[in-house]
């Protein structure tokens, strides 16, 4: 079981999420009628809440309409009772909602280099057309 | 879909049934491996170990992302662990989605890490340049400094040089003032000397003048006594009618005749006078020689007799020689019988010569 944790920002319900995993974890088992998946839906809500931003839906709207997709139909899963899909499709919601994120932060860096790469060549161009003095 | 397959022709109602045992199949099968223990291949696993591996080989993945790479393994791992144990395939499936997306995850943050040591590594560039530019600006303004410095120190000896060359000049001037001082001097000189030319000049005028009443009041006295002037200098001829014929007796009317010629030697004592007789052929000629010097003699002494100083006058006779007219006829003889008075020509006669 893996708790999305963005390594720039601490995630504030760490610690809740991790009790509630401890907890919940003892009671999976893949055949049994398993118990809600509570935490799960909770960490994919938390994730969506945090990727569902301007930028991200600007450069990676694809990847964030899955995601928003997989939590509705996790959501839906479990309410219909269905411990198992609605389990799969918050944590796979999560991984989603942070792929999202991460693909628009590096799109955003490139931009952001190719940017700051045209500015010192521009600078350079600059410098070497108007010599010192 | 399986409702389509019912209703079609009865020739294929027998397709359909086998079909539907088939799919019947599949969903039993489907139904089993859910909780089934025997692993199977599965290709989501198979695809998220292709990404793994391959995202393992990029160095820059590896290198810039290496907590995301921890994760999409352990996520991996689980999906493997999931197959081995026989896990539904729902799971087996699930779990390699989540490594595939691990997967994506770490080689986006990779990216966007490396796109961001571009950026660091631009901004450093431009600051590099920036600071290579105000070196270089620095530098330059230093170089101009020193050439600015240069240029003043240029311009002050320049200066220097034009302040000697003005003092050189003033000297110049004031001695060009002194000279036209001295030029001043001089043209005054030259103006007091031209003043007394002038005046000297004037002078010389009025002399000349005056010398020029004295040569007219000459003439008058030599036209008064008869005289002309000659090359031998002024000539007066006295006639026949001072002496009887024969005689060196003067006549007493002769004698007043000679008066005007003592007045003008009076007038004029610097002229001396030579006092010539002459006579005619007739007699001989050595009784001729004796009467001309005795009658050159007499009108000296009547001369010295009223008043002449002897020591101007001589007297000579030439007897019948240098006769001025034929003695053949009584007129001829008459003129060469006589005296002459001859006054020495003087500095200042021929002057007046018109």
């Amino acid at each position: 079981m893996q708790v999305f944790q963005h390594p720039s920002r601490p995630w504030p319900y760490t610690g809740l999420i991790l009790g509630l995993a401890a907890s919940v974890s003892l009671g999976l088992s893949a055949c049994a009628s398993a118990p809600m998946p509570v935490e799960q839906l909770a960490v994919a809500d938390a994730a969506l809440l945090r990727a569902d931003n301007p930028a991200t839906r600007e450069q990676a709207g694809i990847e964030l309409r899955m995601a928003s997709t997989k939590l509705a139909a996790a959501h839906n899963a479990a309410k219909a009772g269905d411990a198992d899909r609605a389990r799969r499709l918050a944590t796979e919601a999560t991984v989603d909602a942070e792929a999202a994120e991460v693909h628009a932060q590096s799109l955003r860096a490139e931009r952001a280099a190719r940017d700051s790469e045209e500015a010192a060549r521009v600078l350079r161009e600059e410098l070497k057309r108007k010599p010192p003095g | 879909m399986t409702l389509k397959h019912i209703s079609p022709a009865p020739k294929l109602r027998v397709r359909g049934a086998l079909e539907l045992a088939a799919l019947s199949a599949l969903v039993v099968t489907v139904g089993l491996a859910a909780c089934s223990t025997v692993p199977t291949e599965n290709a989501s696993l198979q695809d998220a170990q292709r990404l793994y591996l391959k995202a393992q080989n990029e160095p820059t993945v590896t290198q810039l992302a290496v907590e995301e790479m921890r994760r999409a393994g352990d996520a991996l791992r689980a999906a493997e662990k999931a197959q081995a144990a026989g896990e539904p395939l729902a799971d087996v499936d699930h779990l390699s989605y989540v490594a595939a997306q691990r997967v994506r995850i770490a080689q986006d943050a990779a990216t966007g890490r490396q796109a961001d040591a571009v950026t660091a590594g631009a901004a450093a560039e431009r600051n590099r340049l920036r600071l290579a530019q105000r070196t270089a600006e620095a530098d330059n303004a230093t170089r101009q400094l020193g050439v600015a410095q240069q240029r003043n120190a240029t311009t002050s000896a320049a200066l220097a040089n034009a302040q000697q060359t003005n003092a050189n000049t003033s000297a110049a001037l004031a001695n060009a003032q002194q000279g036209n001082a001295d030029k001043t001097e001089q043209l005054n000189q030259a103006g007091a000397l031209l003043n007394q030319a002038a005046a000297q000049s004037a002078e010389d005028q009025a002399r000349l003048a005056q010398r020029k009443a004295q040569v007219e009041d000459l003439r008058a006295q030599i036209r008064d006594i008869n005289g002309r002037e000659t090359e031998r200098g002024i000539v007066v001829t006295l006639g026949d009618l001072l002496f009887s014929t024969g005689q060196s007796q003067l006549k007493p009317e002769g004698a007043r005749g000679l008066v005007k010629l003592a007045d003008f030697l009076k007038r004029n004592p610097t002229r001396s006078a030579a006092i010539e007789g002459y006579t005619d052929s007739v007699g001989g000629e050595a009784s001729n020689q004796a009467l001309s010097d005795r009658r050159a003699r007499a009108v000296m002494d009547a001369l010295v007799g009223m008043g002449v100083s002897g020591t101007r006058l001589s007297s000579q006779g030439f007897g019948e020689s240098r006769p001025v007219a034929s003695n053949s006829s009584a007129d001829g003889r008459r003129m060469n019988r006589r005296v002459e008075v001859v006054f020495a020509a003087q500095a200042g006669d021929l002057l007046v010569k018109p």
